[in-house]
C-alpha cells in the first residue's frame, strides 16, 4: 500500500492490524484484524474490558511497538518500514503523551519536566513555553517542586502540560484519570479537552471512565483483540 | 538537541540520587588506592633515574672483594673507597656500622652534605673526614647516646665525631638500609687494625670523565673482571636498582589493586541498580523522541563524568597518602623525592575509566535497550543483553586493568587465578556461615530473629557484603598476625641458651685471649670457625658457569666471595644427606656441601670443584652432601673443607656465644678488650629487621585501608540496591502496627549479625593462613590468637553495623501513608 498524502488521508491509519505473542501455551492474539483510521483533529476513545487489547492498540498506533501483521501510517508515514530510532524521530516534537502514572521523571522539578520534551525537540524557546504551559495548567506556583510534593492530580496537569507544551500533532493518552478520584479526574477530563480544543491536536485516548469516552468524538470498542 | 548537554543535566539533577555517590565513593576509594602506590612508585623510579651518575657518586663504578691493582689505561678522574662492617662503642655503647673509608676526591659525581646536627640540611663538602675525625649518619648518634663532638672508638683508634652525613649519592635510608653508615679517611684504616685477613671488604674505585673514554675503559676493563667483581654504569647501576625496585612495586601496586577489583563490585551493584531505577526515563525519553544513539550519548556522558569526578578526587586522595606512605617508608629521603609526576595521574585515571567501564557497561546497555513500550506496560523488561556480551565487556575491561599492573602474562594468570579462588572460597564460606545464622535465628525472639531472618531472605546480598568485607577483614588480620607474630613466634622457638652473638674478625693470635675471656666470665661459646674468602670457580674442570642452565647462571653463590671454614667434626645442626662426613681424612682435599645450594648448581657427591682463594687455585672433591639448620643462630657454612688444605692460609674465626641478660655489661668490656673484634648483637639485628619488617607491613596495611573502605562501599551498595524492598516490608510492618523502635532494633540486629560472621569468618580465615605460613613455609609451632576472635568480630560489627544503619535508617521515620505513595 502506498503512502497516503498527509492533508488528505488520516493521521493514524491501520489496515489488517494483528498482534500475536508467544507464550509457554503457545501464541496469543491480542488483536485482530484491527482497521482504524483517524482524520486530524479528531478525537478518539478506546474502550473495552481489561485485556481486550485497548493498550496495545495504543501503544501499536504511537509507534511504540511493531505490530506482528497488517500495516500501519502515523503521520504519513509506513510504521512498518521504520526502525525503532526511526520511529523516535517521527515522534520527537510531534506527538505527546499523557499515562495513568502520570510517568513525571521525579529528580526533575515541576517546569523541568515540561521543559523536556521542548528540550528534546530543541526549540529555542523551551524555557518560555514551559512556563507558559504551567501557568496555562494552573500550577506557576508549584514551579520548582517535585513530583513528590504534588499531589496525584497536581502531577496529571503537569503531564497534560508536558504532553501539550510542544504543540504536538497528535496527543495519546493511556487512562488519564485511572489512578485520580472522580473529582480530580473529572477536573482533568476538562482540563484534557480545552487544552485539545485550542491547540488543535487529534487526541487518541484508552479509558475505562464512561464520562471521558462520551467526551470523544469517536469511540471504538475492542472486544478479545477485535473491534466491535 | 544536545544530547551532551541534558545528561549532565539530568545528572546535576540527580546529584543527590544513592546510587551515584556510591558509584563515586567506590571510584574514589578504588583510584586513591592505585593512585597511592603509583606516585610513589613514580617518585623513587624518578629518583633514582633523574640522579643518575650522581646516584652512583661517579660515571663509572667498580666494586670488588679484593684489591685491583692492574688497569687498562685510561685519562679518567679517579677514586677509590674500601667498606666494610666494624662496630663503633663509645663507652659501654657498641653497634654495628657499616665504614666507607673514603680518598679526598669522593665522590667523583653528586654531593655528600655534612651537618652540624641530625635533620639540618647541611653543607656540601668533601666526604673524607679531616684526620682523626669522621663523619656519621644521624641515626647512629642515639643508639652510642653520642653528639657531634664526642669521641667515639674504632678498632683501635679514637676518632672524633665531625658532623652528621645530611645527603650522600644512592642512599635512601629507611627501609632500604640497616647498618648506620661511617665515613672516615682511607689513610686511617690501617691504624684501626680492624680488617683481618678473611674479612669481608668491598673495594670501590670510581671513574669519571666523558662519554667516548668511559665507554672504551669500559670495553677494555669488562674481560678482565671475575663473576664476583661488578662494573656498574651510572645508567646501569640505576636500572639494576630499578629493576629490583620495579619488582617489588608491582606486588605492591597489585595489593592497591585489589582494593580497586572491590570497589569495581560496588560499582557493578550500584550500576546496576541505577539501570533498573532509570528504565522508566529511558522509556519516556524513547517515547519522546530520543534515538539509541543519542540515549547512549547521554548516559554514556554521566557514566564518563562521574568516571572523571571520581578518578580525579581519587587521585587526589591518593596524592595525599603517598606522603604518608613516604613518610613511613622512607622517613629520612621523603623530602628529598621529586615532586608529583603527572604519570601516575594519566595511570590512575585510566584505570578508575577501565575499572568503572567494566563495572557498569552491562548495565548501561541495558538500559539504552529499553523498549517505549514500557510506558505503557511498566513490567516489560529491556531487551536481555546476551550473557557473553556481557561478560566480554567487563571481562576484557577488567583484565586490560589487571594485564597493565601485573606486566607479564604469567602474573597475570596468578593474580587472577588466586582472587578467583579466593573469591570461590569466600563466597563458599559466606553461604556455610548464613546456614549457621539460620540457626541462631530459630533460637531468638523479636526484633533480633526478624533482623536474622532479613539477611537470610536477601541470600545474595548477604552472601556479597559478608564475602566482600571478610575478605578485607582477613587480608588486614593476616598482615597484622604477621608483623606481630612471626619473628616473635620464631624467636619464643628457640632454646633459652640459644647464642644471641656472634663473634666476627677474630685473628688467629686472639684465639687463645677471646677463649680464656669467655671462660673467666663464664660464657658459654660455639667452636671457634676458621674462614677464609674464596671463589667457587670451576666444575669437573669446567668453568662452573658453563656447566649451569642460563636461568641459574645468576646464583649468589657465584656472584660473591663464599666463607670458606675447615673442620674434622660435624658441626651440631648439620645432617649428613649423601656421602660421607670427611672426618680428620687428610689424605685427599675433601669438601662437604649444603644440600640448598648443591641443588642450585647441580652437584652430586663426586663431583670436584674448584676455588679461587687469593691467589691459590684450590679444588676439592664433594664427599658429603648436608642440611643444615639455618636458624640454630651457630655459625653456619655453605663449604665446608676437611682439614688439611686450607689449615696454612692466613684465616680469620668466627664463634656465637649465649650472653644472658645479666651478663651483658661483660660485653662492653669484650669490645674494648678486643677493638677489632665484630660483635654482632642478634637481638639487635632481629630488632631491626623486625622494625624494618613492621615498616613495610604498615605501609602495606595503610594500602589495606582502601580494602576495608571499599568493602564498606560493597555493603552501602548492596543495602541501596534492596531498599525499595526494605522499604515496602517497613511500610507493611508499620501498618500492622510495629513500633519505630523494633524496625530500627532489628537493623541493627541484621547488620551487627553480618558484621560479627564478617569478623568470625575473618579470624578462621586469618587463623589457618597464619598456621599454613608458620608452619609450611617456616617450621615453625601453631598457635592461636584469641585476641583475633573478639577484634575482628567486634570492629566487623561496628563497621557494618554503622554503615549498614546510616543507609537505612530512613525508612524507619517516613510514615507509612508516605512510604506508600513514594512507593508507587
Amino acid at each position: 500500500m502506498t503512502p497516503p498524502d498527509s492533508a488528505q488521508f488520516p493521521v493514524v491509519a491501520a489496515h489488517a492490524l494483528s498482534q500475536r505473542v508467544n507464550t509457554a501455551d503457545g501464541s496469543l492474539v491480542i488483536l485482530s484484524e484491527v482497521e482504524l483510521a483517524v482524520k486530524a483533529g479528531e478525537t478518539l476513545a478506546i474502550t473495552g474490558a481489561s485485556g481486550s487489547g485497548k493498550s496495545t492498540l495504543l501503544g501499536l498506533l504511537a509507534g511504540l511497538d511493531q505490530p506482528s501483521s497488517g500495516e500501519l501510517f502515523l503521520l504519513g508515514q509506513n510504521l512498518n518500514a521504520l526502525d525503532e530510532d526511526a520511529r523516535a524521530r517521527l515522534r520527537a516534537g510531534r506527538i505527546g503523551f499523557v499515562f495513568q502514572s502520570f510517568q513525571l521523571l521525579p529528580a526533575l522539578t515541576a517546569l523541568e519536566n515540561i521543559l523536556l520534551p521542548l528540550e528534546l525537540a530543541g526549540r529555542s524557546d523551551a524555557h518560555a513555553r514551559a512556563t507558559h504551559w504551567l501557568t496555562r495548567v494552573g500550577l506557576a506556583a508549584r514551579a520548582g517542586h517535585t513530583p513528590r510534593q504534588l499531589s496525584g492530580g497536581e502531577q496529571q496537569r503537569i503531564a497534560l502540560a508536558r504532553a501539550f507544551a510542544t504543540d504536538p500533532e497528535i496527543v495519546f493518552a493511556d487512562e488519564p484519570t485511572g489512578n485520580l478520584d472522580a473529582d480530580t479526574g473529572a477536573r482533568i477530563i476538562e482540563l484534557l479537552f480545552e487544552l485539545n480544543a485550542s491547540a488543535h491536536t487529534t487526541l487518541i485516548l484508552v479509558t475505562h471512565d464512561e464520562a471521558l469516552a462520551a467526551r470523544c468524538q469517536r469511540r471504538i470498542h475492542l472486544v478479545a483483540g477485535r473491534v466491535a | 538537541m544536545n544530547f551532551v548537554r541534558l545528561g549532565l543535566w539530568l545528572l546535576r539533577r540527580e546529584r543527590a540520587s544513592g546510587e551515584w555517590r556510591v558509584l563515586l565513593l567506590a571510584l574514589i576509594i578504588g583510584v586513591g588506592s592505585v593512585a597511592t602506590t603509583g606516585f610513589l612508585g613514580d617518585r623513587l623510579k624518578r629518583a633514582m633515574s633523574e640522579q643518575g651518575a650522581s646516584f652512583l657518586g661517579a660515571d663509572l663504578l667498580v666494586s670488588s672483594p679484593r684489591p685491583i691493582t692492574r688497569w687498562p689505561q685510561h685519562t679518567l678522574t679517579t677514586s677509590s673507597a674500601i667498606e666494610f662492617t666494624s662496630m663503633v662503642a663509645k663507652g659501654d655503647a657498641f653497634q654495628l656500622a657499616t665504614l666507607r673509608a673514603v680518598d679526598a676526591a669522593y665522590p667523583l659525581r653528586g654531593s655528600v652534605r655534612i651537618a652540624a646536627r641530625p635533620f639540618e640540611p647541611g653543607t656540601a663538602r668533601p666526604a673524607q673526614p679531616p684526620p682523626g675525625a669522621i663523619y656519621v649518619d644521624a641515626s647512629l648518634l642515639p643508639l652510642l647516646n653520642a653528639q657531634v663532638g664526642d669521641r667515639v672508638q674504632i678498632g683501635e683508634t679514637h676518632f672524633t665525631i665531625a658532623g652528621v652525613v645530611a645527603e650522600e649519592p644512592g642512599q635512601l635510608g629507611g627501609v632500604f638500609g640497616l647498618a648506620p653508615r661511617v665515613f672516615l679517611r682511607a689513610d686511617a684504616v690501617a691504624q684501626t687494625r680492624v680488617l683481618q685477613p678473611g674479612s669481608r671488604v668491598s673495594y670501590l674505585y670510581q671513574f669519571a670523565g666523558d662519554a667516548q673514554p668511559l665507554a672504551a675503559f669500559s670495553a677494555a676493563l669488562k674481560p678482565t673482571l671475575d663473576s664476583t667483581q661488578r662494573l656498574i654504569g651510572s645508567r646501569e647501576g640505576v636500572e639494576t636498582l630499578r629493576g629490583a625496585f620495579v619488582n617489588a612495586d608491582r606486588y605492591i601496586q597489585l595489593t592497591a589493586l585489589i582494593s580497586l577489583l572491590l570497589s569495581v563490585a560496588a560499582i557493578a551493584i550500584a550500576a546496576h541498580r541505577h539501570a533498573l531505577r532509570h528504565y522508566d526515563q529511558a522509556a519516556l525519553l524513547r517515547c519522546m523522541g530520543a534515538t539509541t544513539a543519542q540515549l547512549r550519548t547521554l548516559y554514556a556522558v554521566q557514566l564518563l563524568t562521574l568516571g572523571l569526578l571520581g578518578s580525579l578526587l581519587g587521585v587526589a586522595i591518593g596524592a595525599a597518602m603517598q606522603h604518608v606512605l613516604a613518610l613511613m617508608l622512607l622517613p629520612d629521603a621523603a623530602a628529598r623525592l621529586p615532586a608529583l609526576g603527572a604519570a601516575p595521574v594519566g595511570a590512575a585515571m585510566v584505570s578508575g575509566l577501565l575499572a568503572l567501564a567494566g563495572a557498569s557497561l552491562p548495565a548501561l546497555m541495558r538500559l539504552i535497550r529499553v523498549s517505549p513500550l514500557r510506558v505503557l506496560r511498566r513490567e516489560l523488561p529491556p531487551l536481555p543483553l546476551a550473557a557473553w556480551i556481557s561478560m566480554t565487556v567487563s571481562g576484557s575491561a577488567l583484565l586490560m586493568l589487571i594485564a597493565w599492573y601485573a606486566g607479564d602474562a604469567r602474573l597475570v594468570g596468578v593474580f587472577v587465578g588466586a582472587l578467583t579462588g579466593l573469591v570461590g572460597v569466600l563466597i563458599l564460606l559466606a553461604r556455610l556461615a548464613l546456614l549457621g545464622g539460620r540457626l541462631v535465628q530459630r533460637m531468638s525472639h523479636g526484633p533480633l530473629r526478624f533482623g536474622l531472618a532479613q539477611l537470610l531472605r536477601h541470600r545474595f546480598d548477604s552472601t556479597v557484603q559478608l564475602g566482600a568485607f571478610t575478605l578485607a577483614l582477613f587480608l588486614v588480620a593476616l598482615l597484622a598476625l604477621v608483623r606481630s607474630d612471626l619473628i616473635a613466634s620464631w624467636r619464643a622457638q628457640l632454646p633459652p641458651d640459644a647464642p644471641n652473638y656472634f663473634l666476627v674478625n677474630i685473628a688467629p693470635q686472639q684465639q687463645a685471649a677471646v677463649a680464656s675471656f669467655l671462660t673467666q666470665h663464664r660464657l658459654q661459646a660455639s667452636a671457634l670457625y676458621p674462614m677464609v674468602r674464596g671463589r667457587l670457580v670451576s666444575k669437573n674442570g669446567s668453568p662452573i658457569a658453563a656447566t649451569l642452565p642460563p636461568e641459574s647462571r645468576n646464583n649468589p653463590s657465584l656472584r660473591r666471595e663464599l666463607n670458606l671454614t675447615w673442620t674434622a667434626t660435624l658441626p651440631a645442626n648439620n645432617t649428613v644427606l649423601a656421602g660421607h662426613w670427611h672426618g680428620e681424612r687428610r689424605a685427599a682435599a675433601e669438601i662437604s656441601v649444603e644440600s640448598g645450594m648443591a641443588e642450585q648448581l647441580n652437584l652430586v657427591v663426586g663431583d670436584t670443584l674448584g676455588f679461587q682463594v687469593g691467589d691459590q687455585t684450590l679444588t676439592a672433591r664433594i664427599s658429603s652432601i648436608r642440611s643444615v639448620k639455618w636458624d640454630s643462630m651457630q655459625p653456619n657454612f655453605f663449604v665446608i673443607f676437611a682439614p688439611g688444605q686450607l689449615d696454612a692460609l692466613p684465616a680469620s674465626s668466627i664463634a656465637s656465644v649465649h650472653v644472658p641478660a645479666g651478663k651483658a655489661s661483660v660485653l662492653p668490656r669484650f669490645v674494648k678488650a678486643f677493638p677489632g673484634i665484630t660483635v654482632l648483637a642478634l637481638d639487635k639485628l632481629i630488632a631491626n629487621i623486625e622494625a624494618v619488617f613492621a615498616q613495610i607491613i604498615g605501609a602495606i596495611q595503610l594500602l589495606l585501608g582502601f580494602l576495608l573502605a571499599a568493602g564498606m562501599a560493597v555493603v552501602i551498595a548492596t543495602l541501596l540496591a534492596s531498599l525499595d524492598a526494605r522499604q515496602q516490608e517497613a511500610v507493611l510492618l508499620r501498618t500492622l502496627g510495629a513500633q519505630r523502635a523494633y524496625l530500627a532494633k532489628s537493623l541493627w540486629s541484621e547488620f551487627i549479625a553480618l558484621g560479627l560472621l564478617a569478623g568470625l569468618l575473618a579470624s578462621a580465615c586469618a587463623e589457618i593462613a597464619m598456621a599454613l605460613i608458620a608452619h609450611r613455609l617456616f617450621e615453625l609451632p601453631v598457635r592461636l590468637h584469641p585476641w583475633l576472635w573478639l577484634a575482628l568480630p567486634t570492629a566487623g560489627a561496628l563497621l557494618v553495623g554503622t554503615s549498614g544503619w546510616l543507609t537505612t535508617r530512613h525508612i524507619t521515620r517516613v510514615p507509612p501513608m508516605q512510604s506508600i505513595r513514594a512507593l508507587n
